[in-house]
Formats: C-alpha cells, structure tokens, sequence
C-alpha cells in the first residue's frame, strides 16, 4: 500500500468540490482565456468606479469650496431663478442670519451674486475685449471661512475691503490679455433695474482647481456690490460650512430648524445646490452602465461558453455519474463550483489587476487637460485622481464568482433534462 | 431477486418505431452470472438499462430485492442505483481528472462512507482486482483492460446487489478481455455479486452460468449452463 496520504473528500460536498477543483485543469488554456475575460471585466469596473468616484468627490470639494459651501440660505424662489442671477429675490438682513449662525459657531459667507459684461482696457487704450461673467460680491473676512479663494491667488493679492477693485480668473484674464493692474468697466443693472456702471481695477488673478471658476466668474468687496447694485444690506445668498467628511455628508437640518422663524428665505442642501452636476453625473453614470453591461455580458459570454463546452464535451461522463446514482442537484453543484472557481481566478485576478490601476489613479491621476479647452460644465482640474473604493472591489469580486456560478445552471439543467440512456450513448 | 415481468419498451425514432422489448419476463436469482445475447438491435441494452433503473418500461414492471421499480420516482430510483447497482461500461468511462483511486472511491464517497473506510475497502479491492501500485495513475496512464479492472472495482466497492455490464469487453483484444470475464468471474464466486452482462461474443457468452439469448425484443432462449 502507497504511503501517499489519500485527499477524498470526507464529505459528498467537499467530493464534488474537489471534482470541480480538478475539472478547472482539463482545459488550461480554456480556463485562463475565460478567467482572462473576467478579470479585465472586473479590473475595468474597479477601475471606472474608482475614477468616477473621484471624480464625484473632486467635483463636490470644488462646488462646496469655491461655489455652494455645504449649504445656503437664499431667498424664497430664488435657486429656480438663479440663472437669471435676480436681485430682487434676495435674503434681506443677512446680518440678524449672521448673527444667530455665528452664536451657534456655524461658518457663514453672505455674497451678492450678479452678471455683467467685463471690459477690459490697457490703459490707457481704447477697449479690448468684454465679456458676460457672474460677479459675486463677497465679506472678504468671512468668505476665507466658507470658501477657499483667498488661497488660489495666483499673480497680485486678494481682495481688500471696501476698495473698488476686482479679482478675476487665469483663464479669463488669459482670454482678455488682462494683467494685475488694469482697469475694467463692468456694466450691470442695480436691483432697481437701472443701469449701472462700474469702473474696478484687476488686484489679483487666481487659479483655483475648479475651472468653471477661472473661466465664468469675478469677485469684488461685498460693499463695492451694495452700493453699485442698492442693495441695501440685502445679500442673494448666504453660504454655510457644516460639519461633515464630505460636503454630500453635511446635514443642513439643524440650520433650517435655527432659522425657521425668518421668513422669505430656504435653507438649501448641498445636493439641491449640486444638482445640474447630479444631472450631468446621472447622464455619466448611465454611460458607465453600459459599458458596464457590455463588460459583464462579455464576461458571462464567456463563461456560459466555456461551460457549455464542458458540459457538452463531458455528456457522457455525466451520464455514467447519474447511473451510479449522482443526484442531479450534486452534478449542478459541481458545474457550479467548477463555474465558480474561473470566476473566482478571474476575481483575484482582476482585483490584483484593479487595485495596480486605482493605485495609479490615486498616486498619479489621469491628465485630462485636453479635454479641459473644452467648456464643461465639470468641476475638476485638468488631473483626475481615482479614489480607493474598497466596497466596490469586494462587490466586483464576489458579483463575477456568483455570477459565474449562475451561469452554469444553464447548460448543466439542459443537461441533466436529458435521459441518461442518451447521455451514456454520447461518446 | 431481480424479477422481469412482462416488460415492453417502444423508441420512437422520427417517425419509426421501434419495439425494443416485446413482453420479457425473467427471474435472477442472487449470485447469477447471466449473460445476454442477442445480434444488435435485439434489446439487450434496453433491458440492462431498465433492470439497472437508468430507463422506463412502457409497462410490465422490474422488481429488485422484492422493491418494485416501476412508479418510483426520479429521487428514489437515484437512491437505488446509488446503493444496490453497479456498472460497467464498454468505454469504461472513467473519470478522467480522477486517478484509479479516486475513481473507485467515488462510488463509496457518495454514499457517505468515512475517508478510512472508504481508503481501506478501495485499496483491498484495487489489489484485489490486480491493480496494486497503480492506485494514483489517472486514466490515460493506464491500458484499457487496467481501465476497464478500474471500472470492475468501481461498480463492485459499494457491494452491490447486482452488476450490469454493458458488453463490457466490446473494446478489449481479445486475450485482455478475457482477464476481464475471468475478474468477474472470480468475483462473482468469490462474493456472491449477481452478475448481468451484454455480449454478441462468443467467447464471452461461454463465461456466463446462465445464457439467455434475445430477438427482436424477445426472449428466445434462455439456458443454464455448468460453469
């Protein structure tokens, strides 16, 4: 007798395992092409999830610290008409607001939000160039407490009170040949509805990482914009920093109850104020779906091939196994198993191959400065950076071993439909 | 112990069919070596495979150990074929990821029986059956007549009530076998294993204490022979 321990399984199942186990070496290079399959599908998806996540989170942290903040007050019926930049909807006594969220040790900015064209001059040449941006008036101290401008000053200084001075985006500034130092015209209309002129110097561009901001808005003292504009005291709207990891992850609930006895204004969440990009990022994601779904139907493409190769070419072996009295569930549960060991070399696989591509977007990025000549309504930078996404690597995995398992129910219960006299013919 | 009562079975094979069994009664007592012979198309097979509970009777009815075959379910008859009948294939049909070892112990694994058990009944059967040394070889390592003892011993180690052999020496030379029906032989004297073998060979009817020959799904003889 060999001395060579004997490895049969214990148990029925533990049997059909091992069967499966073995199975998965009959055709090597079979195994490998259809665990190749679903290890890229798996590899890709935990890579797309990785960069769209990124790129959610990228865009959130742009909109809350130089648009949105976490949340704001506005007045009633304003955010429908925000496009129109009104002034006559506007948060009447920011101040009695300001008070109260200051006493709770809440981080508030109030801004006058406006459009006019910009015209730029070097002076003392005619006009160059003009062009409709969005102004916003700002508390020069209290916005560094909300929003992070003040850092992304690029060439010349940031904003000081009451001074009738403008700073403006690289790009625009780009776009206009502006420089630190000139002169521009901005032409608007007051609350009233009058026209109104406004004759600013350019102290300080900046470059901030949300592009839309370089490219489409200005900045001047929020008592330069009351004044030209009559506004009275009124702000449009006052932004709020709340507590919370992710801007998505603040709760604007308590401010609303803190405010609940002013009337004319609404406390908005940041998923209200973020949702043209929720729009755009639903029509992004409905993309990746599909390429999703085309990746997996790839994948299980192969795998239901792969298994009906197997269970074809082994007709008679499964035949000879009922005769000796396999149960057809047992057999199921071994083309199962077998269906699910490729899925799971594929799983390690592509999780091995996803974690090196996340770990490259995380460390590295992907450079889409290309894309950022064109205008996008997207608030990122020219680098994408991934983020680990850990859930969705585990549900990649776990989702192309079930699915592989599935999808050789269907060959296997053809199969077993079969008459075993038949099988057993079939050699 | 194994009674045939006046079973028929028709194939419908496109728009033929086909009487495969006619109306065959047959008793087999415990410890038979029965062969069937009968040209092709005579119904041998179709009778093994209904004795061995792998195909229906259109009517008539199989009793096996005083059990009564017909109407048992799909379950149950896997339950019978599990515990009381072995095969023996003419391809032999061995499991080829499985080594000799494992292909035998197969039959004892899906009946539950322990690892020790199971190691100690395989290894006495594979030495018994000529085999000893060759425990780990797969399939394609061995000869066909070594394939077909693998076989033997596969349909033997759960001590079956009986034994069906589907001409099971179709793809053996001729001298390889006869080691074969002589195996068989052995073993039915030796243990008492009812055996029912296949054969339109000569050779191999000669082996068998009882022959019974059929025709066009009929029996036309059915003589018992000294051994």
């Amino acid at each position: 007798m060999s001395a060579r321990p004997y490895r049969n399984g214990r148990t029925r199942g533990g049997f059909f395992l091992a069967l499966a186990m073995k199975n998965l070496a009959r055709h090597r290079r079979r195994t490998v092409i259809t665990a190749g399959a679903i290890a890229v599908g798996v590899a890709v998806f935990i890579w797309m999830f990785s960069i769209l996540q990124g790129f959610e989170a990228e865009n959130d942290r742009n909109m809350s610290r130089y648009e949105t903040g976490d949340a704001a007050i506005m007045g009633s019926g304003y955010w429908d008409e925000r496009d129109t930049f009104p002034l006559d909807m506007p948060v009447e006594d920011p101040e009695a607001i300001l008070s109260l969220l200051e006493a709770e040790e809440i981080a508030a900015a109030p801004r006058i939000a406006f459009r006019g064209d910009l015209i730029v001059r070097y002076d003392p040449f005619p006009e160059d160039g003009s062009l409709q941006r969005a102004f916003y008036g700002i508390d020069i101290e209290r916005d560094s407490r909300v929003f992070a401008l003040s850092e992304a000053i690029e060439a010349g200084r940031f904003l000081e009170p009451g001074n009738e001075e403008v700073i403006i985006g690289r790009w625009l500034a780009d776009q206009l040949g502006a420089e630190v130092g000139y002169p521009v015209t901005v032409t608007t209309r007051t609350r009233d509805g009058f026209y109104q002129i406004m004759d600013l110097e350019i102290v300080g561009i900046f470059n901030t990482s949300n592009p839309f901001i370089n490219r489409h808005k200005a900045y001047l003292p929020i008592a330069v914009a009351d004044e030209y504009l009559e506004m009275r005291g009124a702000v449009t709207a006052v932004y709020l920093s709340l507590p919370g990891m992710l801007p998505a992850d603040a709760d604007p609930g308590p401010v609303r109850e803190l405010l609940s006895e002013f009337d004319g204004i609404e406390v908005l969440g940041f998923y209200r104020l973020n949702e043209d990009f929720a729009e755009v990022m639903e029509m992004e994601n409905a993309g990746t779906a599909i390429i999703l779904i085309l990746l997996g139907i790839i994948a299980v493409v192969g795998i239901s091939n792969t298994m009906l190769m197997s269970v074809l070419e082994r007709e008679n072996e499964i035949g000879m196994m009922r005769a000796l009295g396999v149960r057809d569930g047992e057999i199921r549960w071994m083309f199962t198993f077998e269906a699910a060991g490729i899925g799971l070399i594929g799983a390690i696989v592509g999780l091995i191959l996803g974690a090196l591509l996340v770990w490259h977007a995380v460390a590295v990025g992907i450079d889409y400065g290309v894309l950022m000549e064109i205008e996008m309504d997207f608030r990122f930078d020219g680098v994408l950076y991934g983020v680990w996404h850990f859930t969705s690597m585990i549900a990649a995995a776990v989702f192309a071993v079930l699915i592989a398992g599935v999808v050789a129910l269907v060959p296997t219960r053809r199969m077993l439909r079969r008459r075993i006299t038949d099988s057993l013919r079939h050699s | 112990m194994i009674a045939v009562n006046e079973v028929h079975k028709e194939y419908i094979d496109g728009e033929t069919h086909v009487r495969a069994l006619r109306g065959v009664s047959l008793k087999i007592e415990g410890g038979e070596f029965l062969s069937i012979a009968g040209p092709s198309g005579s119904g041998k097979t179709t009778l093994l495979n209904i004795i061995g509970c792998i195909d229906n009777a259109d009517s008539g009815d199989v009793d096996i150990d005083g059990d009564r075959v017909g109407g048992k379910s799909k379950k149950e008859l896997t339950e019978i074929r599990r515990a009381k009948i072995g095969f023996v294939f003419q391809s032999f049909n061995l499991i080829p990821v499985l080594t000799a070892y494992e292909n035998v112990s197969m039959a004892l694994s899906l009946l539950g029986v322990s690892d020790a058990e199971n190691r100690e009944r395989t290894m006495a059967l594979l030495a018994e059956v000529g085999l000893e040394g060759m425990e780990h070889r797969r399939p394609s390592r061995l000869s066909g007549g070594q394939q077909q003892r693998v076989a033997v011993a596969r349909a033997l180690i759960k001590d079956p009530l009986i034994v069906l052999a589907d001409e099971p020496t179709a793809n053996l030379d001729s001298t390889t076998g006869e080691a074969i029906l002589k195996l068989m032989k052995d073993i039915n004297r030796h243990r008492g294993t009812t055996f029912i073998f296949s054969t339109h060979d000569q050779m191999v009817m000669d082996y068998g204490d009882r022959l019974c020959r059929l025709h066009d799904g009929l029996i036309e003889s059915d003589e018992r022979r000294s051994a």
